[in-house]
Formats: C-alpha cells, sequence, structure tokens
C-alpha cells in the first residue's frame, strides 16, 4: 500500500513538474468553440495542457490590452482581430521565429492564401497565422440565373450570358434586367457601423484608388478625387436597386431580405453565410453560388477582416503555444474541427470542403483577391470613422459625392497632422 | 448639588461613535462606487491616456478641455443632447400630468389601466430600443406601416434621415419614460389636501381654474422631484439610442453620452473621454442644484 502511495505521488509529481500547460486567450463564437469538442485529441497528442478562455469579441481588445505587454503575458496564445495587429504587432513574436512542431508542422505560408496571410503582416513581417478566413464573398441567385426564360430574356436584351456577374457591370445590367421582375438587385450596407467603410474600401479599390496609402511606415492620403466620385456614383445607382430601407441596412436588414428572396446578389461574410443556407431560416437555402465579387474598372476585390494567432514575446510556453496554432491549422485535424463548426482557412480544406458547404469555394476564389482596410494603424478606430461618415453622407444623399471626397481627404489629412 | 443632577458630558468621539457605525457602510459605498470614480475620472482628465501604443500615460495639463472646446462634434453632441432633455422631458411631463389628473377621478377599470399604463417604465432600455428600431423598419415595421396608412410614407426609412431619427429617439423616451412621470404626479395628486379642493369647487372654480391656480403651485415640489430625476436620468440616456440608431446617420444622434463612448471605447482617448465624463458631471450638478434650490424655496415658503 505503501508503495502504491509513493508510486503514485512520484507520476503525479512528475506530471505536474514535466507536463506543460498554456493559456490560449479567443473570441467566443461556433468557430472557437470548435476548438474545445477536439482539446483533448490536442492533450493527448501533444502532452500540452490547454487553457482555453473564450470571451465576447468585443471584450477582446480590452483584454488582450491588460494581459500582454513588453514584460508581461498572461496568456501564450492569444487571438487578435486584424484590425489590432497594429496595436499589439510590436509585442508578438515574428511567424520566422515561431519554433517546429513536434507533432504538428509548422503551417507554411503557402497553405493559406497569400492575400489573407497578410492580416497578420506588420512592420514588413508577419508576426502571427490566421486562424479564420474572414473576407467578402459574392452571393448571387442560382434559381434566377439558371432560369431558361429569365436567361433568353437578358440574353436578347444585353448580349451576354445570364451568370454570376462578373463585373461591376454586369451587376448592374442584371439588377436593371430584375427590377422588372420584382427582384431588387442589390442590397447595399449603409448602417453606421465598420461596414460601411468595409464597402466604402471594396469600391474605391475596385475602382482603382486607395484611401489611404502607407509610405515608410506612415499613413498619407491617396484617394484619387475622379476615381472616388465614380466608385460613389456607381454606388449610389447600385442603390436605386435596394430593397426599402436601403439607406440604413445593417447586418439583420441585408440578411432579412436576401434570406426573404427579395435580392439577387450582395455581398456576405462568411460567418453569416450559414443562416442563409438554414432552411429553417431562410427561402433561398441551396440556390445560393458563391464566388469573389464582381470585378470594378480596375480591380476586383474582398475586404478582409481576419483574426490572427500571436504569441506575446513575453510569453514562457513559445514553442507549445506554436503548436496549438499549428494544430488549429492542420490539414488532417482541420477537417475534424470543420465538422464542429470551425470555417478552415486554408485553402486545401476549403477545396476539399466545398461539396458539404459551397461558401467555401466562394472564400477560396475571393481570398485571392482580398484587401485590407487601411487599419496598419493605431489611429484606425478614428480614420475608419472618417471614411464610414462622408462614405455614408454621400450614398444617402445627405451631402454630394464632391462634397463626401473633399471632406475625406480634408478630414483625414487633418487627422493624420494630428498624430506626427 | 446632588450627583443624579450632574449632566456627563460624553466625549466627542465616544459621542460620534454609532452615528459613524451607521453612516459608515453607506459612505463606503459612496466613497467606492462613486467618489472615487469621480476623482480618478477628473484626474485623468489632465492626461493623454491613449488606450494604443504602449498606453504609457502624460499629463498634459488642460489640453484635453482646450481641444474639447475646438472639437465641433462635441459642441454637437451637447447641442443634440440638451435639445433632447429640453424637448423630451416637457412633453413627459404635460401628458403624465394631465393623464395624473384623469385618474385621480374613478371611473371603470382606472385601477387597471393605470397598472397597464406604466408598463413601458419597466421595459429595459436596451429592449425599448431594439424594439423602436423593429418597429420603424422600413419593410416590416408596425409604425412605418401605421403611417403609410394616413399617407406618411418613409420608403428609405425613418432611421436612415438624420432629422427624423432624433425625432423618432425622442419619441421613444416620451413612450417609454412619461409613465414615470405620470407615477411621480399621480402620488403628489392623490396626497393633495382634499378640502381645499371642495372649497374651491364650492367657490366656483371650474376644472381650469383648479387646475392651474390649486394643483399646479402645490405640486411644484414633486413636480420640481420629478423633473430632477428625470434629467438626470436624460443626462446619461445611452443604450436605447446606441441600439436603435448608433450616433447616426451620419452624427444625427450622437448625444454627449454616446460621444464620450465612441472617444473612450472606439478611440481609445480615456483622458480627453473622461474630459467630457467631467463637464457631464458639472452640467448634472448645474441642473441639480439649480433644481434643489428651487425646491427648497418652496419647501420653506
Amino acid at each position: 500500500m505503501r508503495k502504491l502511495l509513493v508510486v503514485l505521488l512520484t507520476v503525479l509529481f512528475a506530471t505536474m513538474m514535466f507536463s506543460q500547460s498554456i493559456k490560449v486567450l479567443a473570441w467566443d463564437d461556433a468557430h472557437s468553440q470548435s476548438w474545445n469538442t477536439l482539446l483533448k485529441d490536442f492533450e493527448k497528442a501533444t502532452g500540452i495542457q490547454v487553457d482555453l478562455e473564450l470571451i465576447p469579441s468585443g471584450s477582446m481588445l480590452q483584454k488582450t490590452s491588460l494581459n500582454v505587454t513588453e514584460n508581461k503575458a498572461n496568456y501564450d496564445l492569444v487571438a487578435i482581430d486584424e484590425g489590432n495587429v497594429a496595436k499589439f504587432g510590436d509585442l508578438l513574436l515574428p511567424y520566422s521565429q515561431w519554433p517546429k512542431g513536434k507533432v504538428y508542422p509548422k503551417v507554411g505560408t503557402n497553405d493559406i492564401p497569400a492575400a489573407i496571410f497578410a492580416a497578420a503582416e506588420w512592420g514588413g513581417q508577419l508576426v502571427g497565422i490566421p486562424n479564420n478566413g474572414n473576407m467578402y464573398i459574392w452571393m448571387t441567385r442560382k434559381d434566377l440565373i439558371n432560369d431558361e426564360a429569365n436567361k433568353e430574356e437578358f440574353f436578347k436584351h444585353f448580349g451576354y450570358e445570364l451568370q454570376v456577374p462578373q463585373t461591376l457591370d454586369q451587376l448592374m445590367n442584371m439588377c436593371v434586367f430584375f427590377e422588372t421582375k420584382g427582384i431588387y438587385g442589390f442590397a447595399p450596407f449603409t448602417a453606421t457601423s465598420e461596414g460601411a467603410t468595409c464597402e466604402a474600401v471594396m469600391f474605391f479599390e475596385s475602382f482603382g484608388t486607395s484611401v489611404l496609402e502607407m509610405v515608410d511606415g506612415k499613413y498619407e492620403v491617396s484617394l484619387d478625387r475622379e476615381k472616388a466620385l465614380q466608385a460613389i456614383r456607381f454606388y449610389k445607382e447600385l442603390m436605386k436597386f435596394s430593397p426599402p430601407g436601403a439607406m440604413s441596412m445593417g447586418h439583420a436588414e441585408r440578411i432579412g431580405a436576401f434570406s426573404d428572396g427579395l435580392v439577387f446578389s450582395m455581398f456576405q461574410w462568411p460567418g453569416i453565410v450559414p443562416s442563409h443556407e438554414n432552411v429553417d431560416e431562410s427561402m433561398v437555402a441551396g440556390q445560393i453560388v458563391y464566388s469573389a465579387p464582381p470585378a470594378g474598372p480596375f480591380a476586383r476585390t474582398a475586404v478582409r477582416g481576419c483574426w490572427i494567432f500571436g504569441i506575446p514575446k513575453a510569453s514562457e510556453n513559445q514553442a507549445a503555444a506554436a503548436e496549438f496554432a499549428y494544430w488549429v491549422n492542420n490539414h488532417d485535424v482541420g477537417l475534424k474541427l470543420a465538422e464542429e463548426g470551425m470555417t478552415p482557412v486554408r485553402t486545401d480544406l476549403l477545396n476539399e470542403l466545398s461539396g458539404e458547404k459551397p461558401w467555401y469555394t466562394g472564400m477560396a476564389e475571393a481570398g485571392q483577391f482580398a484587401v485590407s482596410r487601411p487599419n496598419r494603424s493605431v489611429h484606425y478606430p478614428e480614420l475608419s470613422e472618417v471614411i464610414k461618415n462622408n462614405w455614408l453622407g454621400a450614398v444617402t444623399e445627405r451631402i454630394t459625392p464632391e462634397e463626401a471626397v473633399e471632406n475625406m481627404v480634408k478630414e483625414l489629412n487633418a487627422l493624420l497632422e494630428s498624430y506626427e | 448639588m446632588s450627583n443624579s443632577t450632574t449632566i456627563k458630558r460624553l466625549p466627542l468621539r465616544k459621542k460620534r461613535g454609532p452615528f459613524l457605525y451607521f453612516i459608515l457602510p453607506a459612505a463606503l459605498i459612496v466613497g467606492v462606487v462613486l467618489v472615487f470614480p469621480i476623482i480618478y475620472g477628473f484626474g485623468l482628465s489632465f492626461f493623454n491616456w491613449p488606450q494604443v501604443n504602449d498606453g504609457t500615460r502624460a499629463f498634459i495639463n488642460v489640453k484635453n478641455y482646450m481641444e474639447l472646446f475646438k472639437d465641433n462634434e462635441f459642441w454637437h453632441s451637447l447641442f443634440l443632447q440638451l435639445g433632447f432633455i429640453f424637448i423630451a422631458i416637457p412633453i413627459e411631463l404635460i401628458i403624465g400630468f394631465f393623464v395624473a389628473i384623469l385618474f385621480n377621478h374613478d371611473f371603470p377599470l382606472s385601477g387597471f389601466l393605470r397598472n397597464l399604463l406604466l408598463l413601458p417604465v419597466f421595459i429595459l432600455p436596451i429592449l425599448s430600443g431594439l424594439t423602436w428600431k423593429l418597429m420603424l423598419q422600413p419593410r416590416y415595421g408596425a409604425i412605418t406601416y401605421l403611417l403609410s396608412l394616413f399617407g406618411m410614407e418613409f420608403p428609405q426609412g425613418i432611421l436612415s434621415d438624420q432629422s427624423l431619427a432624433y425625432t423618432a429617439v425622442i419619441i421613444q423616451d416620451i413612450w417609454r419614460m412619461w409613465p414615470f412621470m405620470f407615477m411621480i404626479l399621480y402620488a403628489g395628486i392623490t396626497s393633495l389636501p382634499k378640502d381645499i379642493m371642495e372649497a374651491a369647487e364650492i367657490d366656483g372654480a371650474g376644472f381650469l381654474k383648479k387646475t392651474f391656480s390649486i394643483t399646479l403651485p402645490m405640486l411644484r415640489g414633486t413636480i420640481t422631484t420629478a423633473i430632477l430625476l428625470r434629467t438626470i436620468d436624460a443626462l446619461r440616456i445611452f443604450s436605447e439610442v446606441f441600439v436603435m440608431t448608433g450616433g447616426g446617420p451620419g452624427n444625427g444622434t450622437m448625444l454627449f453620452s454616446l460621444y464620450i463612448h465612441k472617444q473612450a471605447f472606439e478611440f481609445g482617448k480615456l483622458g480627453y473621454a473622461s474630459a467630457m465624463a467631467v463637464i457631464l458631471i458639472v452640467i448634472s450638478l448645474f441642473f441639480a442644484f439649480g433644481l434643489v434650490r428651487k425646491n427648497m424655496d418652496i419647501d420653506t415658503m
């Protein structure tokens, strides 16, 4: 009995001494909850105990600010919203210095679309690894474009096949066409929130101009007035083919309008797509084609908003933290995690699973055209506010497009000057 | 002199003892949840403490206040906030007062109806905001539909227009809070001495004469209290407007508390937001002192 006790205590002591544990902080949703379901497998395979803390996304910035500093890291691995990479970038271990995985191989920069990996870029290097592939994907009503009568009539009017709009001009033609059928061509995003900045960035970039550009590590206003005006005017034209309430459409209104079968084509974030494909919530489930957004006169652009995993430089368990990040982004593990609700970010997984989840095709396509908002600045929220307010002012006709562009340039310059 | 008639003076410390024991818990709570945050916030308002970069605090004297007075959006939000108070509260007061007078008379189902009228006050502000947002939705909103029956069409949505959105926010507040005024004024009216009213009636005073010459003057204290409570409440209005409009469209409904929230938690400017919070406290105190002093005058009349 005494011997057994000694053995047990020795085992317990050895376990305490030699087993490693890490603390991971991430936002709480179906995506991150999926990690919890298979956590035991990870712990068994690596011997690393994981204390996974999931909190509401709105609290992540505050919690990370308080717990990750230059000299302190109460978490070994933290999920960081792309918009906050500028704030924490200098505190994170560059990805090139992340140790190799003992059980799960280090994720290569080719495994994830480069445009998505760029979400982790700060100061000219990668400081983490994306753990979700959040970017605009384009949704088009399959039933409407496959309808023979629609196809014939459209071809007669416009001289080309009715299909998923490949360009914004085609989208406009289709808006005009479907108006005669009682279908709204497009649902804008015009609620007073970050989504409006995303719309502005997408259309400006599609028309060949950026609001801000990084020059020597600092943002400079680079808005081409003429191109910006074209983008705003085009968006206003599209809004003429939008459902009632187009002047204040947020996620709820857009989801409702599309799922009710009122809208032909619009962008959506991948996290919201499952509700459009849920037969209990949507009248168009199974009737949607997913693709990259249509191209503007200059480029095809999909606005990106990814979360990355970062390892604080002050963490004492960097190797174990890296192992966990590799596990989440591992191909074989990803297949199982996807079943539990995770949206993978790896190109191979998106393609392999697109049969079950057709929007993954759209994500893989859109990933090639992902653009970021000008969020590589600690002052991004203020910059975004100026872009959002003026864009919304113009598209909702509170001010003229000319005034909006002039205000945007003037106000952004004033803000940038104040940061000097 | 006998010992029994000697007045023993207790030491001051002993005299204060029980009083201090009773007041200590309340003083502690007030100190922790009220006094300390106010002092801390006041101190912060002299610092630049951005929640960005390394988050280092720097003492900048009164620069935040100087910046504040140059900030057009600050004045705009203050204007919207004061407008909100000066429009919503008088309307709530008028409705509450006349409904209180109505319910001071017995009529069938008056008890039931009185309880029913109080319901909006018990609705959480955030739920009220969300409900109003849905009711004003252009495609399926109940209010939008009702207005369309009277020929008032808003295809682009009421909350998409700055003036209409501001009006909607005010109406939402009036709907939710007039029963609060009613509650206080009804309690005040029912406690007024009946004999004065009877005497006035015998003297031939009509409804208007009784209302404006007797009821209103006698209710001045109660009315002041009601206005004071509502003003303090209205100064910190936040959640219902936040969910209804988010301060938009543009900055059309960016009331003062929303602007403080934006500066503190979206832009990460804690020092600047603290300076605004100090201004809000000063405005609250201004209202409170003004109204309380008035109230005291009435009490000593």
